[in-house]
């Protein structure tokens, strides 16, 4: 992760400077100041370069003086439009725009009206700074990305270090997500999998595993069918985090549950070639929910979680399961197996009943890349969103939309539950045809959550991006991480949520304009150092943080 | 059509159906036959009784728990039961029968004429056997006069839907787009005005969508425009229909399988049509158009090719990627011309993407639009007359991603297109049509656009719908239409 240290702003001496600027910011106060310090050069580089502020324009000056290798302009918009993710954009449109820059200073003053907003700058800095470098062993040093670190100038750098511990344990979280998702499938397997998620243990995260012969003695019918074609023997893994105070047992915890297929070539029914390697990432739900369970322990969520996933490899072979199979699940309903390569629903139908057995937990989410139907109802900007509650449904379409991780919810009905009847068994593994295909998945895994309040997730479209983001590099996006994060934070941590408040025009004005360009004018003057010297925030440890500061 | 008639005496030996309502004890003449048979007077249930009622037969006709829309599923049921077998050539066909809705409010005996009229239309049959559908349907009531209003706001919104069903059943060799416009001449009757702009008009206006669509076939394409006044003046609703008389997909040639059912491939505009016909027959107080883009997709040696670019009637201009993808394109100057009617609200129907039929299969069509009041509305009034929307989204992506280095905007995606690798083979297809009518609809009128491609046909061994029709195309929409005319227009 990108080392990340805030300070009282004051003019690098070397390295490249970012300047986030609103709209309304070009020609104010703010722009002046460091116009004067630069000796005029940023008022003559933003009319050559028309820079206007525009949200996601930048712009790059070169050797702009006073030390300076790269002046980048970020725009952010209009100001009345700022909010977390405006700034967390503009964190990462910042790195992009950094290039081969080593080390660079953001100044966050244009970004204010709320608490973490320096903090959130730094996120989506540190976001979409990650690589996935482990398996590029000929790359020529100077081809890499060198950014190291940032430092974010703003007007309160203690509070600004305290808000970025949360964003830090959240950023952890994802960037495992990402890791897992990016990993080939011959390097993570169901037991290397396993064997990962047992290092959160180092977090206070409890975890057990299950393998081959504890899921037979369990009678994990469905799930099993699955792995048996493969030489991979599969795994469950359930992870706990007891963030509460009270150490009770019996507290109702909530629940999220992941889909982890290591790799899916769609078994006897098998898929065809072009794109199939994408199928490595088809355990994205259960990456997620190892991100997650990462983050909450990070930042230490008040909040008891188990998370679950089902891993598992789906490959065609002699010992297979092969369409028209009838298996009994873990519920002990039966299933007749119509195309081996609708797998995820028979993995999670096993977890999900076993989940709700086992936790009675308040409410079950799971996250699954479960059909291509999704992505042809949807595209790739929403999630689908099935649930049997209006009201958990309604919270986790806000707590995306807060994160820019956006779910459209999508309907379930009797209707579409009678096309996975079955003449033989209790049901079957797809509908009849492509009409309604996600949605007849999602009646399927309905049949498996006995009336628990519960919510799925389909990320087929969303789990893995062909182009960068602003926060997110193209590829692995963990998708979900922040969502559950957030949702968690505002609805399970017996806190009210903390909405970042709309910001006052005159409020943040008035904060740039009177306070800061002062120190900064003391600051150009005299060299030395009536500034405070930059703090370099240091890391938070990464097993146990100390503070209990959990969230924005 | 079936004829239905109010009456207050059980005359003649006509076949009788009972709707029995499991909370409701059944007659004296029924209930201990029914008891031995152990009736329950479930929904689906039914049991024929010989000799209850002398020498007609009767049925009962099991409604089910009380639920929205119980009675009308009982009418249906009815009707199913009292026509016997259609395959049995050797019965004597049953051409009169009674529903008997004594007891039963006006409200009820209007559900009950709703699920009969939907059940016992008969769908254009050109085979030169005979005809044995039910003909007419009498009503035994306590009170006729007092059914009557109500039945006879029934049989308008039945008469629009039967339209819109015989207009879709309609084979492309007998409706063409010529003789679609000339049917549609037959509405002025009852008071519609209709404006028919041909090839002349559509080339003197530009309407250059809608023509290259058409322009690979033998009939020229129509642009028909049908205004119901109403009484209350003020700006019309505007429904906006597409009308493609026969689908073959153009260059981008549709494989052959299931390619008959492109016959189909104008329910939106018959949904429309027949819209207005109901409003008419209604006099509803609210006035309302329609404009119906009709025109045939043909595979020929003037057809449009993927990669033309076309000037569309807004003056916008479109780069052609998959002629399949047509719906849309004469969708965008048929929204440009409702847009220029000053209308209040606009309302598109089309049969328009494979895609919906994969997101929302045959139980809902897709919702999408620019005004959460029209679109509640319309969500409203689907729910109620038992054609459920579901909404749908129209995405920043979804617009970008018609983005076209030589046009203002591409109107689809081609196949596979979306991107590299799994993902890539699927495409949003609806959700990028929508993007693509709204940049045709304006920002400024609400506008919803019904994608209705998976509901406008009954298939065999396909289940859809509240409750079973014969195969062949459903009228899918008029009810909604009328409903939310109704609901939200006649004020």
């Amino acid at each position: 992760m990108l080392d990340i240290a805030f300070a009282k702003a004051s003019l690098p001496e070397s390295g490249a400077l970012v300047l986030p600027l609103a709209e309304e910011d070009l020609g104010g106060a703010l722009m002046g100041e460091w116009d004067r310090l630069l000796g005029g050069s940023l008022a003559r580089g933003v009319a050559a370069a028309e820079f206007k502020g525009r949200k996601g324009q930048s712009t790059t000056l070169y050797a702009p003086g006073g030390g300076l290798s790269r002046l980048v302009l970020v725009g952010l918009g209009k100001r009345e439009s700022l909010d977390a993710a405006a700034a967390e954009a503009a964190g990462g449109n910042a790195v992009a725009a950094l290039g081969k820059e080593a080390v660079a200073s953001v100044d966050a003053r244009a970004i204010g009206g709320w608490a973490g907003a320096p903090a959130d700058l730094a996120l989506g800095a540190a976001l979409r700074a990650w690589r996935f470098d482990r398996y590029r062993t000929t790359e020529k040093p100077e081809d890499k990305p060198r950014l190291t670190g940032i430092k974010v100038l703003c007007e309160d750098p203690q509070a600004a270090k305290g808000e970025w511990a949360s964003r830090r344990a959240i950023a952890d979280g994802v960037f495992l997500t990402r890791e897992l998702v990016s990993e080939p499938a011959n390097i993570l397997n169901p037991p290397e999998f396993a064997d990962r998620l047992r290092k959160l243990e180092k977090l206070g995260v409890e975890v057990e595993v299950f393998g081959q012969k504890d899921l037979e003695k369990l009678g994990f019918g469905s799930m099993l069918c699955v792995s048996q074609g493969s030489a991979q023997p599969p795994r469950m893994v359930v992870m706990r985090w007891n963030g509460t105070d009270s150490k009770k047992k019996d507290s109702q915890p909530i629940a999220f549950i992941g889909k982890g297929v290591t790799f899916d070539t769609g078994g006897i029914s098998i898929k065809p070639a072009g794109g199939m390697e994408d199928m490595k990432w088809d355990m994205a739900g259960a990456g997620t929910v190892a991100g997650l369970m990462m983050a909450l322990a990070g930042r230490k969520a008040k909040v008891d979680v188990v998370g679950l996933v089902g891993l598992v490899e789906n490959m065609p072979s002699g010992t297979a399961v092969r369409p028209g199979d009838v298996v009994t699940s873990y519920s002990g309903q039966t299933i007749e197996v119509i195309n081996t390569d609708a797998e995820g629903r028979l993995v999670l139908a096993d977890v999900l009943s076993y989940c709700k057995k086992r936790f009675d937990p308040a409410f079950m989410v799971n996250l699954a890349t479960l059909t291509g139907a999704i992505i042809v109802a949807l595209g790739n900007e929403h999630a689908g969103l099935f649930s049997n509650d209006d009201g958990l449904a309604a919270r986790l379409q806000a707590a995306g939309k807060s994160v820019g991780e956006l779910a459209w919810r999508m309907p379930l009905g009797e209707a579409y539950d009678r096309a996975i009847k079955s003449d033989i068994a209790d049901m079957k593994n797809v509908g009849g045809g492509r009409a309604g295909g996600s949605i007849t998945a999602a009646q399927f895994l309905q049949r498996f959550v006995d009336g628990c309040p519960w919510a799925h997730l389909d990320i087929a479209g969303v789990a893995w991006g062909s182009k960068d983001q602003p926060t997110v590099p193209k590829g692995a996006t963990a998708w979900g991480v922040r969502l559950l994060d957030r949702l968690v934070a505002e609805h399970h941590e017996g806190r009210s949520p903390v909405a970042v408040p709309a910001v006052e025009p005159e409020a943040a004005v008035s904060g740039v304009g009177s306070e800061s360009p002062a120190m900064l004018a003391e600051g150009g003057a005299s060299s030395d150092a009536s500034i405070a010297a930059p703090e370099p925030v240091a890391p938070a440890p990464a097993p146990r943080p100390s503070t209990r500061r959990a969230r924005r | 059509m079936l004829r239905l008639r109010l009456t207050e005496l059980p005359r003649g030996r006509h076949p009788l159906a009972f709707p029995a309502l499991p909370e409701e004890a059944l007659p004296a003449a029924y209930a201990p036959l029914a008891a031995v048979a152990r009736f329950g007077a479930a929904e689906g249930e039914v049991l024929r009784l010989d000799g209850a009622l002398g020498r007609r037969t009767a049925w009962l006709v099991g409604g089910g728990a009380p639920r929205p829309l119980r009675m009308e599923v009982a009418g249906a049921l009815a009707v199913e039961a009292l026509s016997g077998d259609p395959e049995d050539r050797e019965a004597r066909p049953v051409r009169r029968a009674v529903i008997d809705a004594r007891g039963l409010d006006p409200v009820a005996i209007g559900q009950l004429a709703m699920g009969a009229g939907m059940r016992g239309h008969r769908l254009p049959d050109l085979s030169t056997r005979p005809r044995r559908a039910l003909r007419r349907l009498d009503l035994l009531v306590d009170d006729a006069a007092a059914a009557a209003p109500e039945l006879a706001r029934v049989e308008a919104v039945l008469r629009g839907v039967g339209l819109a069903r015989d207009l879709a059943a309609e084979p492309a060799n007998r409706l063409t787009p010529t003789s679609f416009a000339e049917r549609l001449l037959g509405l002025r009757k009852h008071g519609v005005e209709v404006v028919v702009h041909g090839q002349d008009w559509l080339e003197r206006h530009g309407y250059g969508a809608l023509l290259a669509v058409g322009q690979g076939s033998a009939r020229p394409p129509r642009l028909v425009v049908l205004r119901w006044p109403g009484s209350g003046g003020g700006a019309p609703v505007a429904f906006v229909g597409k009308g493609i008389t026969f689908d073959t997909g153009g260059i981008s040639i549709k494989p052959a399988k299931g390619m008959e059912a492109m016959k189909g491939d104008m329910a939106g505009a018959a949904a429309c049509a027949g819209a207005i016909l109901a409003l008419a027959l209604r006099r509803s107080p609210a006035p309302a158009v329609a404009v119906l883009a009709i025109a045939e997709n043909a595979t020929g040696a003037a057809s449009y090719r993927p990669g033309d670019v076309l000037r569309t009637a807004s003056g916008r201009t479109v780069e052609v990627v998959d002629t399949d993808a047509e719906g849309r394109l004469v969708l965008a100057d048929a929204l440009h011309h409702a847009r220029g009617l000053g209308p209040s609200a606009i309302i598109d129907l089309a049969t328009l993407t494979g895609s919906i039929v994969s997101a929302l299969g045959h139980h809902r069509a897709g919702l999408f639009g620019n005004d959460d009041g029209l679109r509640d509305a319309a969500m409203a009034a689907g729910d109620a007359v038992g054609e459920p929307l579901w909404p749908m989204p129209i995405g920043a992506k979804h617009r970008s991603d018609l983005d076209s280095a030589i046009a203002d905007l591409r109107h689809c995606l081609p196949v596979g297109g979306g991107g590299p690798g799994w993902v890539g083979k699927f495409l949003p297809d609806a959700c990028q049509a929508a993007a693509f009518l709204r940049e045709f609809a304006g920002g400024d009128t609400p506008w919803a656009h019904l994608d209705i491609a998976g509901m406008d046909l009954r298939e065999e061994g396909v289940e859809g719908g509240a409750y079973p029709l014969p195969p062949g195309p459903s009228g899918f929409g008029v009810r909604l239409l009328d409903r939310l005319v109704a609901d939200r227009f006649e004020t």
